[in-house]
């Protein structure tokens, strides 16, 4: 048991610096605009939301269309929104 | 065992809203209990394997990828006064992926003065004036590129920090600490439904609550239009 902790300990603190210190990747994360990291959270919320309404994973997919069309127009309006205060100032 | 199994008499049963096939929750409280642990587990308990699987995938992808956009230093457990973490609430919702930062707080705050792992993977902060063991800050000076010898007074036995370790992680960390913050909350936040979802069953209406509420719109259609004097 205790080998076995000692094991984990040992993997984790010499995987994480790999894991989360990674030039290549950071460097290409680093050149996405902030605003495209909300797509995939919208797509998440969209898809659990519809996971967790239905059990058939044909009725799944079409609820994750609808609710990422749904909840992306609410956010894409609220940007045009901020976006065209921002530019009467 | 699945959705289509004969139900048991003593367990709980739900009903799918797409065929209104019973769903057997077998232990809800278990399964609810195993869901928050690791995502989607209680439904794969449950026999809903398709479901337990999406759940798993997506909620800890985005954790992961959350934790990793954050360099690692967006998921730590603080309840100091000036820095008390509010999303670790939230991140919380997780599951036991998120419970490193509570172990390694409390061993940070604890007697011994530095966390587990002394890397400090999920370690909070140091705040200006904390104590750390010599172990600790001898270890941060050599491997945190940020950090010098000369960052802590020396108070034998301990060592005592003298700048703030949170600022520093914002400016080398820039719009990702937000960034991997947002996305470990949202896992988190999200988890609370599936977790909701292996113990009650599918939150969408049955059939015959989708044919009731059509029928009652009809009717009030029906009723408004009867009731509006003609033009």
């Amino acid at each position: 048991m205790e080998a076995t902790t000692t094991l984990t300990l040992t993997t984790v603190m010499a995987i994480s610096p790999w894991l989360f210190e990674t030039p290549l990747l950071g460097s290409l994360a680093g050149r996405v605009p902030g605003i495209f990291f909300g797509l995939p959270l919208v797509a998440l919320a969209s898809l659990i939301f519809a996971a967790t309404h239905h059990e058939d994973p044909a009725q799944i997919r079409l609820a994750t269309v609808h609710w990422t069309v749904w909840l992306g127009g609410m956010l894409g309006m609220v940007l045009a929104a901020v976006l065209l205060l921002g530019w009467l100032q | 065992m699945g959705r289509n199994a004969e139900p048991q008499p003593s367990r709980i049963v739900a009903i799918s809203p797409d065929d209104g096939t019973a769903i057997d929750l077998r232990n809800a409280a278990l399964a609810a209990v195993l869901s928050w642990a690791v995502p989607g587990l209680g439904q794969l308990y449950q026999g809903r394997t398709t479901k337990g699987s999406l759940f798993m995938a997506a909620i800890l992808t985005t954790f992961v990828l959350g934790l990793w956009l954050g360099g690692g230093k967006v998921v730590y457990a603080s309840w100091k006064p000036g820095d008390t973490r509010w999303a670790f609430v939230c991140q919380a919702g997780a599951g036991l992926v998120a419970m490193p930062a509570v172990v390694q707080s409390a061993k940070l705050l604890g007697p011994a003065r530095q966390p587990l792992l002394l890397n400090g993977f999920m370690a909070p902060p140091l705040a200006p004036g904390q104590y750390v063991s010599r172990s600790y800050a001898d270890r941060l000076a050599r491997h945190d590129a940020d950090i010098r010898p000369d960052d802590f007074f020396d108070k034998p036995p301990l060592k005592q920090f003298r700048r703030d370790q949170l600022a520093q992680w914002h400016r080398q960390l820039g719009k990702f600490f937000e960034i991997g913050t947002l996305y470990t909350m949202l896992a988190g936040m999200l988890n609370l439904l599936v977790i909701y979802d292996a113990w009650a069953g599918p939150l969408g209406p049955s059939e015959d609550e989708k044919k009731r509420r059509a029928a009652e719109s009809a009717t009030t259609t029906v009723s408004t239009a009867a009731t509006e004097p003609a033009s």
